[in-house]
């Protein structure tokens, strides 16, 4: 089983199908920020296991840019939710529409 | 044996995920994440890649995580903040059926690459001698990119988080 591509590749189907799931069905901002790092996780065993699969260094590389991708990602996001925590005092994703034009109107 | 790992970590993973889109708490969420990110590392020392274990426990369990927590910890959520979600285990079984097609796709198209075996290379596949290697002579620009990118992050991090004047 752990000598076959599509065991890897399923395995990371199912993460990255439960991200997805987390981000249209909650609305916890914090919950859909951790489902967006959980579907990069499954993008980055993809790339692993293909360049397993082929014998080539470069997903690996790909793989780490990803991740510090994330972590960029991590530290823009994560201090957005604070600020907007600290004017709404709640977590709702669907409070959060500054940005919306329907407001503006 | 290394089937047994492999079912015992795929088995980790996808517990974490079930948790992590299903607990209220986000703190529970963010526990269930490392669960998570932990057994992929698992995975990907199997995959012959020691490097990217290392950079998934340092970086993401290690640094991301860790963020998290801190954040959540720091805001101090009471229970009435959090977003009334009454709905939500009908939209994720709805959403995991509508997203059955996207799956099957995928993984017919995956199964009809020809098969060869995977297990764990014995020559030096993977060491950090050749990821170096590749890493600085095909990805030197996206390489330094990602440098801007960073700092960039860094800035724009300072600059949301700093106390408006206009607040008091």
């Amino acid at each position: 089983m752990a000598d076959m591509l599509i065991s890897y590749i399923t395995l990371a189907m199912i993460l990255f199908s439960l991200g997805m799931l987390g981000v249209v069905s909650r609305k916890n901002i914090f919950v859909v920020y951790m489902s967006i790092e959980l579907m990069l996780n499954a993008v980055n065993l993809i790339f692993i296991s293909l360049g397993r699969y082929y014998e080539s260094m470069t997903p690996q590389v790909i793989s780490m840019l990803i991740i510090a991708v994330a972590a960029a990602e991590a530290a823009v996001f994560l201090s957005m939710i604070v600020v907007l925590y600290r004017k709404k005092k709640s977590l709702d994703a669907d409070l959060f529409t500054s940005l919306s034009q329907k407001d503006a109107l | 044996m290394i089937d047994i790992v492999f079912l015992i970590l795929s088995f980790m993973a996808i517990a974490g995920g079930i948790g992590m889109i299903s607990f209220a708490q986000p703190m529970y969420s963010a526990m269930s994440l490392i669960v998570t990110i932990v057994a992929l590392a698992g995975v990907f020392a199997i995959l012959s890649a020691p490097f990217m274990f290392m950079v998934q426990i340092i970086i993401y369990a290690g640094a991301i995580i860790t963020l998290l927590l801190f954040i959540i910890m720091l805001l101090n959520i009471k229970d009435e903040a959090l977003p009334k979600e009454p709905n939500k285990k009908i939209t994720i079984v709805l959403g995991g059926i509508l997203l059955l097609p996207l799956n099957y796709l995928i993984i017919k198209n995956f199964y009809l690459l020809p098969s060869k075996p995977m297990g764990i290379l014995n020559s030096n596949f993977g060491n950090i001698k050749l990821f170096g290697d590749e890493l600085f002579k095909n990805w030197l620009v996206p390489f330094e990119l990602i440098s801007l990118l960073l700092l960039a992050a860094l800035v724009g991090a300072v600059v949301y988080a700093r106390k408006e004047k206009s607040d008091g």
